[in-house]
């Protein structure tokens, strides 16, 4: 956190209550723009609020209309989708993983290059 | 004027103002999008030979409201579809994706190498769930990070995820997140950017290992 020593101090010896509530459909959401799921909750936390969105919410949002539209900004080509490809269904579910990661010691070799 | 109409018409044209108002309203979902914390810029870098790595690396658009990225990522190729020597570096704006930049010389990064056999299965699902972990600021050391880069490669794609210093229980914070919500069962190590940049061929000695 980037709370200041201050801040730090007079926290140190309290969590701070948090709750939970899961969001499974856009339409859960308030209607209010200032509200919160379950509830408007009036906080803060030391160093400031923050925006805190989990990935099932993320997710939630990334068929929305507003998320379908073409970017703003023009694009290289070479970086753009085929156009007539369709936009890919993301895969909502955490699946698990296989042990799919290589830890090799002489992957320095490849370092400098960014 | 109003002042001379019948109660009954001001009332059926107060009723029919109203109704207008209503159908021109949009959804007020479809309207408002959710804000980040922080605006976040997206990277590409070129592998063209004739050029310097500076002028390969390009910064495209910025993003700041969880709509805007998912426009981005609809319309641009997934990592598994760039050239090979290209990356993508997803930064916080103001933070250049290099290890000069104020914002990192200090740092580091997380390295996790994907190898090419696993790079169809892991490489897109990765870099995506580390983006949502970023700009949702689901770190809970979220202001130690700077961005994160995949690099595509031959033997080896690699994803990065810089910090801006390397400080133990923040930095290990993020690397222990990563490694769960990523679902990592191996290893991999943090490395000091200063390290690396004086690194003459030894072997690479990582700060922190999950």
């Amino acid at each position: 956190m980037s709370a200041s020593p201050i801040a730090r101090q007079a926290t140190n010896s309290q969590a701070i209550p948090t709750r939970r509530v899961h969001i499974t459909d856009p339409s859960q959401m308030p209607d209010v723009y200032s509200s919160t799921p379950g509830g408007t909750i009036y906080s803060t936390t030391p160093g400031g609020t923050r925006i805190v969105y989990e990935r099932s919410f993320l997710m939630s949002l990334s068929q929305s209309p507003n998320s379908r539209t073409p970017p703003k900004c023009p694009l290289p080509a070479a970086m753009l989708k085929d156009p007539a490809g369709p936009v890919p269904h993301l895969n909502t579910t955490n699946k698990p993983r296989s042990n799919s990661i290589s830890f090799d010691e002489s992957q320095e070799t490849f370092s400098m290059d960014l | 004027m109003a002042c001379c109409l019948e109660p009954a018409k001001i009332e059926e044209k107060i009723k029919n103002n109203t109704q207008s108002k209503v159908k021109i309203l949009p959804e007020p979902v479809s309207v408002i999008k959710h804000p980040l914390q922080y605006s976040w810029s997206l990277w590409i870098y070129v592998n063209d030979k004739s050029k310097t790595w500076e002028e390969n690396l390009i910064e495209l658009t910025t993003f700041d409201t969880v709509e805007d990225f998912w426009c981005l990522y609809h319309h641009i190729k997934l990592p598994t579809e760039l050239r090979q020597g290209n990356d993508y570096a997803v930064f916080k704006k103001g933070v250049r994706p290099m290890w000069e930049d104020d914002a990192n010389k200090m740092g580091g990064r997380w390295l996790i190498n994907i190898d090419r056999k696993q790079r169809s299965a892991n490489l897109n699902k990765y870099w995506l769930d580390i983006i949502l972990l970023m700009i949702g600021e689901n770190f809970e050391n979220s202001e130690a990070i700077c961005g994160a880069v995949v690099n595509i490669r031959g033997k080896f794609d690699k994803i990065g995820v810089w910090t801006g210093h390397t400080y133990t229980k923040p930095v290990v914070e993020i690397g222990k997140t990563l490694k769960e919500v990523l679902g990592i069962q191996t290893k991999f190590g943090f490395e000091v950017h200063r390290d690396t940049m004086s690194k003459q061929g030894s072997t690479s000695k990582f700060l922190y290992i999950v």
